[in-house]
């Protein structure tokens, strides 16, 4: 057993070097002066107020928030009832469904993203919010959809049966039982959706215009070619609003299991 | 509304979704792919018929494109599976509450970090193909994880206590129970990293030279730097046959061992 604290040094050591890129761009974004170097010796925040103060940044931040609140919505209510037929029991024809539902993950992202551009060349939805939305609703269906039904447990299934046996008919079952007890996989995966929107890229390398440029958006393009301290900025708010997302849906999950 | 249409009638907004925005483009991606070249404005001229974008891809610079496209996805995956399998057997060995800390810690570069992933990456290492590699592995690392520790938790560990009582070592009870009962969660992580491999767009975006230029990236290219989206499409459909053929050669040789 003496092996253990070298493998539990080597184990954390991994992990730590995971999240590194992440604490160096953290560290960039504290930077005093306009190159990319980290601050040794004095850290400062004036990349930070620049961030917040520049208008277009805070449209971006702004409207990033708005598609991604809105594709969580979309991809939610469109994986919740579909996860619940394909839970409900055996029929002809459910496999085919579980493999469309996880075609938007399988389908590579260049070519989704050539084929929606194209999509929306021709239907005139390129460079709206509404076109991002559906955009960004349809990458979230798989993993709202698996989050969801792995909420979906013989116990509610006893649960609708004694319902029903009470004399609750399919309308009454779905108010009173179903969408209650579901709530914390729709949170869980409704968070999951806006997190994952929020680091969507392939949205915004095929599709942006300007008047529809998000966080992202701006950030792709700029890290490609002229990465500044302001980058890492809008790169560690990003992040730390995503992480407060993972948070929430951990903390929501545990306290409904709790109850 | 009959008992048997019910399932089909719930599915319809998803199915809606996934119509509208992934079939529905690659059928145009298809048509698009045999249109030719804009003369003047507009990135395609409509109404035409050409194999011409096709033929393209079997000259000798694509095929090299291809090489390395599969290359790459080859060693993305052995990458993902050689690292992801030592964590996700550290993170199984941990306290459950210790369990939950590390798996949210690994789920970080992926779900919150992307874009400051790349970017720290971007300043800590030379652009060039151990670079795109490691973007890659970071992307994928995660997924790859939580299959992994799914399988891992799966495993009776008993079995393992009772190898130690008969008398194996630690590496015996390992080699013997733990890694032929993780074969079916290395499989799939393998897969995983394979197919997304394959498809490596950011990495090589990002932290590639112009050496490291997969299918995907030649895709974005044809389209944004050149303007040429027939070109661009017929990659994109290319590509997509690529992956397909790769899911169905998986799913017949599972097949085949069963």
């Amino acid at each position: 057993m003496n092996r253990r604290p070298l493998s539990l040094l080597l184990g954390w050591a991994m992990i730590f070097g995971l999240l590194a890129p992440v604490l160096h761009t953290v560290w960039v974004s504290f930077s005093p002066d306009s190159f990319l170097t980290p601050p040794t010796g004095e850290w400062s925040s004036r990349w930070y107020r620049a961030f917040f103060d520049d208008r277009r940044w805070i449209a971006a931040l702004l409207r990033s928030q708005v598609v991604a609140v809105l594709a969580a919505i979309t991809s939610v209510m469109a994986a919740g009832p579909i996860a619940y037929a394909v839970n409900a029991g055996e029929f002809s024809g459910r496999r085919l469904l579980v493999i469309l539902v996880l075609l938007p993950a399988c389908v590579p992202v260049a070519t989704l993203g050539m084929g929606i551009l194209a999509l929306f060349y021709v239907t005139g939805l390129w460079g709206t919010i509404g076109g991002l939305v559906l955009v960004h609703a349809t990458l979230g269906l798989p993993i709202a959809f698996l989050i969801i039904r792995s909420h979906l447990t013989p116990a509610l299934h006893e649960c609708q049966l004694a319902a029903r046996g009470l004399g609750a008919n399919s309308w009454q079952i779905a108010r009173r039982i179903v969408i209650p007890l579901l709530r914390p996989a729709f949170v869980a995966a409704s968070v999951a959706v806006f997190v994952l929107s929020l680091n969507e890229s392939l949205v915004t390398l095929f599709l942006t215009t300007p008047n529809t440029e998000t966080l992202p958006a701006i950030i792709w393009p700029q890290l490609r070619y002229s990465p500044t301290p302001m980058v890492a900025v809008a790169s560690c708010i990003t992040a730390i609003i995503g992480a407060t997302g993972v948070v929430i849906v951990f903390r929501t999950v545990v306290a409904s299991r709790a109850e | 509304m009959t008992r048997r249409t019910t399932p089909f009638l719930l599915s319809t907004p998803a199915l809606a979704l996934v119509a509208g925005l992934v079939l529905g483009p690659v059928i145009l991606l298809v048509r698009m792919s045999l249109f030719e070249p804009a003369t003047g404005r507009g990135f395609y001229t409509a109404g035409t018929f050409t194999t011409a974008n096709y033929a393209v891809l079997l000259e000798r610079d694509s095929l090299k494109l291809f090489t390395f496209t599969g290359v790459f996805g080859l060693m993305v995956a052995t990458a993902t599976v050689l690292i992801g399998y030592p964590l996700a057997l550290f993170v199984r060995s941990l306290t459950p509450r210790c369990q939950s800390l590390a798996l949210a810690l690994v789920l970080i570069p992926k779900t919150a970090g992307v874009l400051a992933t790349l970017f720290g990456l971007q300043r800590m290492l030379p652009h060039g193909l151990f670079a795109a590699i490691a973007a890659e592995v970071y992307l994928i690392l995660p997924y790859a994880v939580l299959v992994l520790l799914v399988q891992l938790r799966g495993i009776d560990t008993t079995l393992v206590v009772a190898a130690h009582g008969l008398g194996a070592s630690r590496w015996q009870a390992f080699r013997r129970i733990t890694l032929p009962l993780s074969r079916p969660g290395l499989i799939l992580a393998a897969e995983l990293g394979l197919i997304w491999g394959l498809s490596a767009f950011l990495g090589p975006l990002f932290l590639g030279g112009p050496d490291e230029t997969t299918l995907s990236v030649e895709v974005h290219r044809q389209a944004f730097e050149y303007g040429r989206w027939p070109r661009a499409a017929a990659g994109a459909v290319s590509l997509l046959t690529l992956i397909g053929g790769v899911l169905g050669a998986l799913f017949l040789l599972r097949r085949r061992q069963r």
